[in-house]
């Protein structure tokens, strides 16, 4: 059975959003553990279930700056497996290179999380279903996409904590660029671009809205990102059950304003939290943690005093 | 050896996936679509010489003539009914069928017709007015794009240039011949500097775009009547110093399929490409499997001119 369309709750009668912020981190500490005592905390209702979970994989990154880094990405499914779920499942739609298996080598996923074919989906060449969108921020009114995005019981966003040339941050919500089927749309799928990349950004995630996000802070990207950009030390995972929050927290780790973000202000008005006196704040602080991320002079408006 | 690995792995998985409608999805078992059972067809014609594969193709033509749109074009979903880069792999695969002229012709009058977003006049005149223009690039060279209305980006771009090259000149009217020339001088400009190409952004905020295998091929076989010309040495080189890196069948098969257009034949790269297949450690696919059907032709009919056709 399809997955139901996400509910549009106003920001007033949505109860508070969870976000935990783990600090100090590297890629060679023990990941699984921290992963795992934190997803536990959130209590998710994944006994039984398929659960998707939807990395930012582009290309080639051998400074792990661009990808969110496999090491997160295995101890996250293993988490999910032991936490019951029936299935985990990695799916991306790599956007600008169609040859997705070139990407996973790449990044050398294989060797985190065994046999690509058994674990596998590749988002862009999936079966198609169409969608209606119903929030209508950008021109598009409707979108095919992935029968196995559609298909799953729980749908985790896993972007890098990155800056981005145009949408000023890319984190889980523009991070579902990704689940629109480069087989429909193309590479890059250009679609988006021309609908305005923050209005279809909410017309994603109103259509399909994570249920989870976690954040690969570990190492970011700032300046030109999402790829050319500078490497940053951040040290931090994001977790949290709503994809505003998560992201809205992330900008403020990065020394931005989410307020000022066009999307994410937009996001919080039916699908999630960026106001702090709605998020109920676990493991570290903001500001233990904040890590201020260079930005293109263009978005220099982001810029918090923090 | 090539022949075994064809005969052995690339025909039973391409004849054991095609559907009932005639048509190939892109995985076994999923729903057929007109890009994934183009390039099969292709591969299939390349290699024919059983009355399965006679058949194979007999249906996969039929399933093609059935989805294509009225407007001549082909969609890069049945359940999209809009254009897309399809129709030029569609038409390329029909090319060599006589008995498809019509649906080629429509094709191509589409895609004569069809220009990408940046080339409209709406466009163009706001780029006049605001003085825009993306840096490191003639916006003022288009070619085609992914899907309607968009812009230009050198893979649908090569693809629309290798089908008008196949096509009989004959056949060619002058505004399918300047826009396949418009087509080629885009390509020229969105070479990345180190030589080769990716989708299409050789320079972001005056930082250099890497190239990528894929497009780079695709780019290559589109601009293979200039062999000599200095950029495509230098792209050529590119990929060269690349290739014994690549770790995927998809972009091997390409690379295969480039080298032997130049007459730059690897023979460790089809041991590889071979390797990888027998390993099974790849995430299987359609069309990928079709290009390393078509890496491991010994004739590569497929990217000869054609007089117009055969029947069959």
């Amino acid at each position: 059975m399809p997955r139901p369309a996400p509910l549009l709750i106003p920001s007033f009668s949505r109860p508070k959003s969870r976000v935990a912020i783990r600090g100090s981190l590297a890629y060679q500490s023990d990941l699984a553990a921290v992963i795992h005592e934190t997803i536990r905390e959130f209590d998710l209702p994944v006994q039984g279930k398929t659960v998707l979970l939807k990395p930012n994989f582009v290309g080639f990154d051998p400074l792990g700056m661009v990808n969110t880094h496999p090491a997160v990405v295995s101890a996250v499914r293993e988490t999910f497996l032991r936490l019951g779920a029936s299935a985990v499942l990695i799916g991306e739609g790599p956007a600008l290179d169609r040859d997705t298996q070139a990407v996973l080598e790449s990044i050398r996923l294989r060797e985190y999380s065994g046999p690509l074919s058994r674990i596998f989906v590749d988002l862009n060449v999936d079966d198609v279903e169409r969608v209606a969108l119903r929030t209508h921020a950008s021109r598009l009114s409707e979108l095919y996409l992935p029968k196995t995005v559609l298909g799953v019981d729980f749908l985790v966003s896993m972007p890098k904590m990155k800056t981005h040339h145009w949408a000023g941050v890319t984190l889980s919500l523009k991070n579902m660029f990704g689940v629109v089927p480069g087989s429909c749309y193309g590479w890059p799928k250009n679609v988006l671009h021309w609908a305005g990349i923050d209005p279809a950004i909410l017309d994603i995630n109103a259509a399909v809205r994570p249920d989870f996000a976690i954040v690969d802070g570990i190492v970011g990207m700032e300046g030109n990102g999402p790829i050319q950009g500078q490497s940053k030390q951040c040290g931090t995972l994001v977790f949290g059950d709503d994809p505003v929050a998560v992201d809205a927290t992330c900008a403020r780790i990065m020394g931005l304003l989410p307020e000022k973000i066009d999307y994410l202000a937009r996001a919080a008005t039916l699908l999630g939290h960026i106001r702090p006196e709605q998020i109920e704040q676990l493991g570290e602080s903001i500001s233990k943690v904040c890590t201020p991320f260079a930005v293109l002079d263009a978005f220099a408006r982001l810029r918090s005093s923090m | 050896m090539s022949s075994t690995f064809v005969e052995n792995i690339c025909l039973p998985y391409l004849l054991g996936a095609q559907n009932e409608d005639g048509g190939w999805g892109f995985h076994t078992g999923s729903t057929s679509r007109a890009e994934p059972t183009a390039w099969a067809l292709i591969a299939l014609l390349e290699v024919s010489s059983s009355d399965s594969h006679k058949q194979a193709a007999s249906k996969a033509l039929q399933f093609l003539g059935s989805c294509q749109l009225p407007d001549g074009s082909w969609p890069s979903s049945p359940e999209l009914r809009e254009g897309s880069w399809v129709t030029s792999v569609v038409c390329l695969a029909l090319l060599a069928r006589k008995e498809c002229a019509e649906n080629v012709a429509r094709g191509l009058t589409w895609l004569s017709n069809e220009l990408p977003g940046e080339a409209r006049t709406v466009h163009r005149l706001i780029r006049r007015i605001f003085a825009k223009k993306p840096a490191g690039q003639n916006a003022s060279y288009f070619g085609w794009s992914w899907t309607v209305g968009t812009a230009s980006w050198v893979e649908p771009t090569s693809h629309a240039i290798i089908f008008l090259r196949m096509m009989p000149p004959q056949l060619l009217s002058s505004a399918a011949e300047s826009r396949r020339r418009m087509g080629e001088t885009m390509l020229y400009d969105r070479m990345c500097v180190s030589g080769g190409w990716n989708s299409g952004n050789p320079m972001v905020y005056g930082v250099p775009g890497e190239p990528q295998v894929s497009s780079t091929v695709w780019a290559l076989l589109a601009l293979y009547e200039h062999p000599d010309r200095p950029e495509i040495q230098k792209s050529l080189a590119w990929l060269q110093a690349h290739s014994s890196a690549i770790q995927s069948p998809a972009s091997l098969a390409l690379t295969i399929i480039a080298f032997n257009a130049y007459g730059r034949l690897d023979a460790s790269l089809i041991e590889s490409l071979r390797g990888m297949y027998e390993k099974n450690e790849i995430l299987w696919n359609v069309p990928e499997v079709a290009w390393a059907t078509l890496a491991m032709s010994a004739t590569q009919s497929w990217l000869q001119p054609k007089s117009y056709g055969k029947a069959d």
